[in-house]
């Protein structure tokens, strides 16, 4: 009667961060260890799921056994494992730092109720964003995933609003409005797809040829999404909404929900409507996020706060990831291995900054770079785990990031346009000065400096920081594995024969 | 002179709006040119629901794609509401007066007679749901009248639910809805696929608990915060 067969792991990564969820509302007292356990299972299913890919390939699972096109399809390819794998790491240490974070913060005997009341509301709101996280990496129903979508952004604005302050809650307010008029203008673009095609699934419609209203429900679905990712000069809303809330809840939206609408408009981009997309569209991507690399990263260096600082560098980052556009689509087969490196290594690095910073400015009680000269004195990892950070950041070797660049740099002489690996060459330079700019005053002890009396913390609120920086080091050495996990996965949609349907 | 200004209706049209306009208006041309230009497929999913149809235990369509063939999609909706709430909560109290106001007879009266009959109406909604337009939404929707309706007339007892009470109201949809997908897991082997014969009384039940959470769901965002007890066990400590 009881049958619990080895396809069912896919749906895993789904149901333990929403169930947590769900008891986490209800419950206070074990609201973290209810996420940890889910943390901890949604790692060994999507370890179970990788296992299963690597044997027998793109994995696909139909939800309550109704075939596509009439039901929803679950796929599993090389992009959507290694996103699964991402979240689930930096989710496992965002979660522990959450721990760290909030017990310190309800340690201190002002205002209780308001770090309860964050702490209260943090856990339902995480695990469920988490849940529609992996709910969109896992789908393959464009209108499946214009509702995880919506699940991810109700409890991002929720969550960049919990602390309170009123300029958080106007951040958040604008992150509101910015993110439901990107939802709209992805569900107008659903409504034309469907109109046109008649299917929603993104196999059957990769094979479609396009016309008139397929471009403009491309237009659509990218303008919003665009939106959502905050591409240069779509990012205005993106640097106060990050800075301006908890730490933990920065290195949320930072490190994972921005990648959310990328991963899916690289999808719809390079893997449904590849035939549909032309040299001059992705120019134009490729010129924002030149424009994007630039101007944040000038914007960084101006910054006086340090999490201001890091978002203006998440800004900065997010160009490269749509510089691969252009270079992506003159090296088709190839095209997530320009993306993922820059994608995996920005989440855990970025992840980790905003974690130290939140660490700092726990323990300094304001976040001004000017004045953080000492702080190395007494808290140690987390000044190591920033400029741990920053390496993979800057791009040096042997880090994530490295390989990133050096991939879009080698990819942009291959194909003749060695003017994107130049503004690559530019934004790490202007990275580096962004990065010294807070590292050397990090390390530097003044004369006569006084050690401050130290409240002691509980180690999550330093180690996390530490281990995902140095995944994202680290991630460097292993390059070949994750472009082996590609490779695998590209075979999902070349699976799609000239017709349309899947052989 | 300036301030009066304000007040005149006919604001100037500045050339960033004028252009604003503009673009709007090529892009709802270039919209129009394409809906027009394109060879719609006929053929949707219609065909589909309609074959299947008598596998999906309710006779309506609607419901059917709502709830059984694209379940999944309406499970994270019911997640989205649920979200909704939590994220008033986290924001604010209930801005409740601290004084009852005593609402007058008529009102007291009205209020006596609507909201029994809505919630009655509410449920035949959700059990029309089956067979004609109606459903889980929509009977949530005349639950969370009957509950606004009371919240207005500011009944005493009102403000003195206790938070645990609400929260269980509110996940008694999500928890069903999962609990049942999961059960369909561990029974049938597959997320979200109703035993045989079983499909027609799961649909109903998860339907009704929805129903339940969404009247509160909406009866919650309109009281617009947390109940005042929310947080005081945790003070205690």
């Amino acid at each position: 009667m009881i049958s619990f067969e080895g396809q069912s792991w896919i749906i895993l990564p789904l149901i333990l961060p929403l169930a947590a969820g769900l008891f986490c509302f209800l419950s206070r007292r074990w609201a973290f260890a209810l996420s940890l356990t889910a943390a901890l299972g949604n790692l060994l299913s999507i370890g179970v799921l990788l296992n299963q890919f690597l044997d027998t390939g793109p994995l696909t699972y139909n939800v309550g056994n109704w075939k596509t096109p009439l039901g929803i399809a679950l796929r599993i390819d090389g992009p959507s494992i290694l996103m699964l794998l991402m979240t689930a790491v930096t989710g496992l240490g965002i979660t522990l730092y959450a721990r760290g974070y909030f017990a310190f913060r309800i340690a201190v005997p002002k205002r209780i109720g308001r770090h309860e009341r964050q702490e209260r509301f943090f856990w339902p709101l995480w695990m469920t964003l988490w849940a529609s996280l992996n709910g969109l990496f896992l789908s393959a129903d464009i209108f499946n995933m214009y509702v995880t979508l919506e699940l991810i952004s109700i409890p991002a604005v929720a969550l960049a609003a919990l602390s309170g302050k009123p300029a958080s809650q106007i951040a958040a307010f604008r992150y509101l409005l910015v993110s439901l008029l990107g939802s709209l203008s992805y569900l107008l673009g659903v409504v034309f797809v469907y109109k046109t095609y008649g299917v929603l699934d993104l196999v059957l419609l990769s094979g479609k040829t396009a016309s008139g209203a397929g471009m403009a429900a491309l237009a659509l679905m990218s303008v919003g999404l665009l939106l959502k990712t905050a591409l240069f000069p779509m990012h205005f809303w993106l640097p106060p909404a990050h800075a301006n809330a908890l730490a933990p809840v920065s290195a949320i939206l930072s490190s994972l929900v921005v990648k959310g609408s990328f991963y899916l408009l690289f999808r719809l981009w390079f893997d449904v409507f590849a035939s549909a997309v032309t040299e001059p569209m992705v120019n134009i991507l490729g010129t924002l996020g030149a424009g994007a690399i630039v101007w944040g990263a000038l914007q960084a260096i101006r910054q006086k706060r340090l999490k201001l600082l890091v978002a203006y560098s998440t800004v900065s980052q997010l160009g490269y990831l749509f510089i691969a556009f252009p270079l992506a689509y003159l090296d088709m087969g190839t095209h997530w291995g320009t993306v993922a490196f820059m994608v995996l290594a920005h989440a855990c690095a970025k992840s980790a900054m905003f974690m130290a910073s939140g660490t700092i400015f726990l323990h300094a009680g304001h976040d001004r770079i000017n004045d953080l000269a000492g702080v190395r004195s007494y808290i140690p990892v987390t000044v190591f785990a920033y400029a741990i950070a920053g390496v993979n950041i800057m791009g040096l070797p042997p880090s994530g990031g490295f390989i990133a660049k050096w991939l879009l740099i080698s990819s942009s002489i291959n194909s003749s346009q060695w003017w994107w690996g130049i503004i690559v060459m530019i934004g790490s330079l202007l990275a580096s000065v962004y990065i010294f700019r807070v590292v050397s005053r990090f390390f530097v002890i003044p004369e006569g400096y006084k050690v401050p009396d130290r409240r002691p913390h509980s180690p999550l609120l330093e180690w996390p920081a530490l281990v995902l920086a140095l995944i994202a080091l680290l991630l460097g050495l292993i390059a070949p594995y994750p472009l082996h996990i590609l490779e695998t996965g590209n075979s999902l949609f070349s699976m799609v024969s000239p017709k349309g349907l899947p052989l | 002179m300036r301030r009066y200004s304000t007040h005149n209706k006919r604001k100037r049209l500045n050339p960033v709006l004028l252009l604003v306009l503009l673009l709007t208006a090529s892009l709802t041309i270039l919209l129009g040119r394409a809906i027009l230009t394109t060879d719609y497929q006929t053929e949707r999913l219609g065909d589909d629901v309609a074959q299947f149809q008598k596998l999906s235990g309710v006779e309506s369509p609607v419901t059917a794609v709502l709830l059984n063939f694209r379940g999944y999609d309406t499970l994270l909706e019911v997640m989205v509401l649920l979200m909704a709430v939590v994220g008033v909560w986290s924001l604010t109290q209930a801005p409740f007066p601290g004084k009852p106001i005593e609402p007058g007879p008529v009102q007291l009266a009205v209020v006596r007679l609507l909201t029994p009959l809505m919630v009655l109406f509410a449920f035949y909604l959700v059990w029309k749901g089956s067979s004609l337009a109606g459903g889980a939404f929509q009977g949530g929707a005349v639950l969370g009248g009957a509950c606004v309706l009371m919240l207005v007339s500011e009944l005493p007892w009102i403000k003195n639910i206790p938070s645990r009470h609400l929260r269980i109201g509110l996940l008694a949809g999500p928890f069903v809805f999962l609990g049942t997908a999961i059960l369909c897991l561990i029974l049938e082997g597959t997320f979200l696929a109703y035993p045989q014969g079983w499909a027609g009384s799961l649909l109903l039940l998860i339907e009704t608990a929805c129903a339940v959470s969404i009247g509160l769901t909406l009866a919650c965002l309109f009281a617009g915060g947390r109940p005042k007890d929310d947080l005081s066990r945790g003070r205690k400590r």
